[in-house]
């Protein structure tokens, strides 16, 4: 082998080195939660420490919002299809905020209930023309479809 | 020679390219200038209100094509730095630099409107998410080539050295692209699918891939003129460059 | 005529800049000072109260010792490329991205280590909680020769300017955030109580691939600005 092909070489065989190692590491960090997204099962399993400022995602759940006449204090259940959680938020929310409506809150427990310093609604994917909407509701309430949507992961 | 290989070498001297795009350009600006006509008044008048933002998701009619084109352009950046680099074609490292003050310029425009949106939908103008974050990044990028090219004063080697850059940056690429699905927070997916079905009703879907032809043109079109002004900058000693300004002289 | 193996070359360029950095030993001290300085200068600014001060000491150690080491990068080329020595070395038949590896280690090894080391004790000084510590120093060992390595690929380009210290930063910094938002990451998490891993683990990932790559991509760079 001459010299520029040896080192040639070399240099591939490194570069496959650190891809297979760097790749090696990425799926195992992919399998923990990076973003500190908690959904309210992983909540009520222990998995976050007390007095951990984190964030707790989640479906606002229907008939739940409960706003205070005298202040911005509201108080709602936030939903993952499996468990719920008690929500407290003082301030403006969103214009997205709303029943069903996904929602990413950043807070920490008092006790059973989430306590929130910031609330944002996440809205989704999909656009859908007023008109069609309203069609689909029809057609949901008619055949008695339950509208279950997931909730944000 | 093949007849494709041969365009391709005319295509690379800049006196054929600069006569090429003068003819080029009033059409480019023209489509251009229809299509955006035709997408704004499909977006904000014809295409009807979203069931949960009403009159809000409308402003996806600037975010998203100029979003698209601030990769699109990124991409387009540095594979001519690529070329640039490796064949040492002066069109294509004027093409590179050319097209790197109208990819910041849609990148800002898709970080603005984002941040007017976001700010009535999700409750905050600016949150530290993964998409934001690393779509801020590519404006940096885009600025550091910029600045990069700006201060190296041998003009070849500037703008070598700026493809260069260009090209560590595209790493950047796929994370602003795959960030919504590696790290789910809070930027939504993406609507529009390139495999599959969007989750886009039609009516409001065309008037989005009209803007998305427009932004194109008008991106073509602007590049052309920049590309033009910089070889004539470029070749100023050359004849062609010369003969071109002399006429200009004369006609005016 | 034999030009001795490339090992040979490495440890030769070894020897000649760590002595080159014994021999201006004040200098090598100066980026400790700056990050020291830089640190002492928030509890002047937000005022003494330990609490608060805990709250950002993990954040605020990451950027001082980022800052240090963004001002120190441009003294990798500097004075080999005023004397000569980075033509030559450019020139040697040794294969330069090895020898390139060689100058960037030597540089973290007399400038990131010594910060990474006077972490501690900086972290004193903003009243660090001690558990943080520990994940505070792995994510300064993965982060900086993170940082090293892609600062040394921006030196490379703008080495033949003569005032680059305002345009080096302008170049480095998009490419420092997302290591940044990693090592903070980690942090964060530890203060919290929250798993430390995954953010660690990305740093390993990014690390490993810059360990090849940024040696290649700083030869191909540097060979462009000295064209």
């Amino acid at each position: 082998m001459n010299p520029t092909r040896k080192r040639r070489l070399v240099v591939i065989s490194l570069i496959l080195v650190a891809v297979v190692v760097a790749a090696a590491l990425t799926v195992l960090a992919l399998q923990q939660n990076i973003t500190y997204l908690y959904t309210p099962v992983e909540v009520q399993a222990g998995k976050v420490p007390a007095d951990a400022r984190f964030r707790l995602g989640g479906m606002v759940k229907a008939g739940s919002i409960q706003r205070a006449g005298d202040s911005l204090k509201t108080g709602f259940v936030v939903t993952d299809g499996d468990a719920e959680l008690d929500v407290e938020y003082t301030g403006i929310l969103p214009d997205l905020f709303r029943e069903k409506q996904s929602v990413v809150t950043t807070g920490r427990m008092d006790g059973k209930r989430f306590v929130a310093t910031e609330v944002l609604a996440k809205h989704d994917e999909n656009y859908v023309p007023r008109d069609v909407a309203e069609a689909m509701a029809k057609a949901h309430k008619k055949h008695e479809v339950s509208e279950s949507k997931p909730a944000a992961q | 020679m093949n007849p494709l290989v041969l365009w391709f070498h005319k295509l690379g001297s800049p006196p054929y390219f600069y006569r090429l795009a003068g003819r080029l350009l009033p059409w480019l600006w023209g489509l251009g200038l229809i299509s955006l006509a035709v997408g704004l008044y499909g977006g904000l008048v014809l295409a009807p209100s979203d069931y949960q933002q009403s009159d809000a998701f409308r402003i996806i009619y600037v975010h998203v094509p100029s979003a698209w084109m601030s990769l699109f352009i990124y991409a387009f950046m540095a594979v001519n730095g690529f070329i640039a680099l490796i064949w040492r074609i002066k069109l294509s490292e004027t093409l590179a630099m050319a097209s790197a003050p109208i990819g910041a310029a849609f990148t800002f425009i898709c970080l603005a409107t984002g941040s007017i949106w976001g700010k009535p939908m999700w409750g905050t103008w600016w949150t530290w998410d993964a998409r934001l974050t690393s779509e801020l990044v590519l404006l940096f990028l885009y600025f550091g080539v910029m600045g990069l090219y700006q201060a190296i004063e041998d003009r070849r080697q500037a703008s070598r050295a700026a493809a260069f850059l260009a090209l560590v940056g595209i790493v950047n690429l796929p994370i602003v692209h795959f960030s919504v699905n590696w790290w789910n927070t809070l930027h939504q997916g993406s609507t529009v699918r390139l495999f599959g079905p969007s989750l886009i009703d039609s009516r409001m879907l065309w008037p989005l891939l009209v803007m998305a032809v427009a932004t194109k043109f008008l991106f073509a079109a602007s590049l052309l003129s920049r590309a033009r002004v910089d070889l004539l900058e470029l070749e100023a000693g050359k004849d062609w460059a010369r003969q071109v300004a002399l006429a200009d002289g004369d006609a005016a | 005529m034999s030009y001795g193996t490339a090992l040979s070359a490495c440890r030769a360029l070894f020897v000649r800049d760590f002595s080159l950095v014994w021999r201006q030993r004040g200098d090598a001290l100066n980026p400790m000072l700056f990050a020291i300085m830089v640190v002492v200068l928030f509890p002047f600014a937000l005022g003494p109260e330990p609490n608060a001060l805990a709250r950002i000491a993990s954040g605020t150690i990451l950027v001082a010792l980022l800052l240090a080491g963004l001002l120190s990068l441009d003294a990798l080329f500097r004075s080999d490329f005023e004397d000569g020595s980075l033509e030559q070395l450019v020139l040697s038949p040794h294969p330069l991205p090895l020898l390139l590896a060689c100058k960037i280690a030597v540089h973290w090894l007399t400038t990131a280590l010594p910060l990474l080391l006077a972490a501690p004790l900086l972290g004193e000084l903003l009243y660090l909680p001690r558990s943080e510590l520990p994940v505070l120093l792995a994510a300064l060992a993965l982060s900086t020769p993170l940082l090293s390595l892609i600062g040394a690929v921006c030196v490379a380009l703008t080495v033949g300017m003569r005032r680059s210290g305002m345009l080096l930063a302008l170049l480095v910094l998009p490419l420092y955030v997302p290591v940044l938002i990693f090592a903070a990451g980690a942090c964060n998490a530890a203060g919290q109580g929250l798993p430390v891993l995954a953010p660690l683990l990305w740093l390993g990932a990014g690390l490993a691939l810059a360990l090849v790559l940024a040696p290649l991509a700083c030869a191909a760079a540097l060979r462009i600005s000295l064209s």
